[in-house]
């Protein structure tokens, strides 16, 4: 029988944010569910989560608290930018009022009176939101949309991708690690649409019970055998002709061989389990050595209309 | 000779030529119904049905009824955001995002030259909220304007900027004015000699 999964060591996981600090650069032990690197503890080498990155004061770019922005909506549905001196990709705060990871809030009064708050979404901290930028064609998370989330660690991008869907979709977060399981459940309490699994996504029929069929599947577990993972999901909750969106991480999955070979090669093994992929976009300025793949399942071929 | 009843009231027929059996009934009662149409002039022949104001059965109809009615949004898939009402201010602040490359020369924004139909039409201005790390770094009170147009007047990196490429302009165009008034100068003194 073999031992329980820990987390790898911790290291080489590029996920500093501009303003604010990142998750950590290695150090420590990445705890549960072996997620390597880039959610370490803070060792003796490690900045930890959260700590100031470079000089201390004030920010330095245009985004100021209380700057006017222009709110317009983006070509992605449920995504919108904020123009102003810089530009930044928000969404529709579903708990207005409510700041997830201190992010920055823009305040909008409409003509009728009514408040709408939206929610800077970082791309340095979200691997969804770098593919939005790095341009990928369809993300197909929408409003409405039923949403399985593979790898959700504390909930910063699951609470973007919550108001993305709106109240009408529905998020299934799944986080093997207790730690990070914490910082998604109290999240979860305040957004009805969130439904946190504490458990691993290796063994989907463990958490059958509590979630339904789903229009899409993001996966960011940064695992050897993601594309498994992935596959054994889709079987259990995926509909057919149902979409995915899958981040590989290249270090994790083999740090000898290219990046771009390593994403050949994942590539291939989705082809193998009834996946379609799409496209593949790489997360360059925000993550090294990152793509995102996006594609469908099962999808139904297309018939060829009798010519006449 | 057939007898022909006096009429009392209004009697309907349908208005087929085939079907309709006393020519002489049929159009004097079909007069009858013309004038009491012609009456009735403020409402329009599709509404009337019996006398009775009813909403029409075309569906086309109904839903342009309805759109009327409902507010101009971009639907559901951006959560109905509304479209503003446009005022100058509002139209200063979109020309003002599209010069904006303009403004600074150190930064660099994508160019926006196909902005969708949708981010001309349905847009929102906001105020930015600061998290509270960033207290040292927000704007006080007193910087803080109601439009984006004063909020780049009033910034002094903007302004700075703007005052030199002025003052540049300004040199240039005295410079080449300076010239062509010396030549003129020249040229007239020239001919005040030759004449004498």
């Amino acid at each position: 029988m073999r031992p329980p999964v820990t987390g790898g060591r911790g290291g080489g996981g590029f996920r500093g944010g501009r303003d604010g600090g990142g998750r950590g650069f290695g150090g420590g032990r990445s705890f549960g569910g072996g997620r390597s690197g880039d959610r370490g503890r803070s060792g003796p080498r490690g900045r930890g989560r959260g700590a100031p990155r470079g000089r201390g004061g004030p920010p330095r770019g245009g985004m100021k608290g209380g700057s006017k922005v222009i709110v317009e909506p983006h070509r992605h549905a449920g995504v919108f930018i904020a123009k102003g001196k810089e530009d930044a990709l928000v969404t529709k705060n579903l708990v207005p009022g409510e700041a997830v990871y201190n992010e920055k809030r823009i305040s909008v009064q409409n003509e009728d009176g009514t408040k709408v708050e939206y929610r800077v979404w970082n791309p340095f901290r979200s691997k969804l939101a770098a593919a939005i930028l790095g341009g990928v064609d369809n993300i197909w998370i929408k409003p409405g949309a039923k949403v399985l989330y593979l790898g959700a660690a504390s909930g910063t991008t699951v609470s973007h991708v919550s108001d993305l869907v709106g109240p009408e979709g529905c998020v299934y977060a799944v986080e093997f690690s207790h730690r990070s399981g914490r910082d998604l459940v109290n999240m979860a309490k305040k957004r009805t649409n969130v439904i946190p699994i504490i458990e691993d996504a290796r063994h989907p029929a463990k958490y059958r019970m509590l979630v339904g069929m789903v229009d899409v599947i993001f996966s960011d577990v940064a695992q050897p055998d993601q594309a498994r993972i992935l596959a054994l999901n889709a079987s259990f909750f995926l509909k057919t002709g149902g979409h995915f969106v899958i981040s590989i991480k290249a270090n994790c999955i083999d740090s000898t061989v290219a990046a771009e070979a390593v994403f050949q090669s994942e590539v291939k093994k989705l082809q193998q389990e009834q996946f379609k992929p799409a496209e593949q976009v790489t997360l360059e300025p925000f993550e090294r050595d990152h793509a995102c793949v996006v594609g469908g399942y099962r999808m139904p071929k297309k018939q060829k209309t009798p010519a006449s | 000779m057939a007898e022909t009843k006096p009429l009392i009231g209004l009697t309907w027929e349908p208005k087929l030529p085939g079907l309709s059996l006393d020519t002489k009934t049929c159009s004097t009662s079909s007069k009858r119904v013309e004038s009491h149409e012609s009456s009735s002039l403020w409402m329009s022949k599709s509404e009337l049905v019996d006398g009775l104001c009813l909403p029409p059965n075309d569906p086309k109809k109904i839903n342009k009824m309805i759109r009327k009615q409902i507010k101009d949004t971009t639907g559901s898939n951006w959560f109905d955001m509304p479209a503003p009402t446009m005022t100058p201010e509002l139209k200063r602040d979109l020309q003002l995002l599209k010069l904006r490359t303009v403004m600074d020369p150190a930064v660099h924004y994508k160019k926006s030259v196909s902005r969708s139909k949708l981010a001309e039409k349905y847009f929102q201005i906001g105020t930015v909220i600061e998290p509270a790390e960033e207290f040292y770094g927000r704007l006080t009170k007193k910087n803080r304007k109601a439009t984006l147009a004063d909020e780049l007047v009033s910034d002094p990196k903007v302004s700075q900027y703007r005052k030199r490429k002025v003052k540049e302009i300004e040199e240039k165009s005295r410079a080449v004015t300076n010239k062509k008034w010396k030549k003129k100068g020249n040229q007239t003194t020239n001919k005040k000699q030759r004449r004498n």
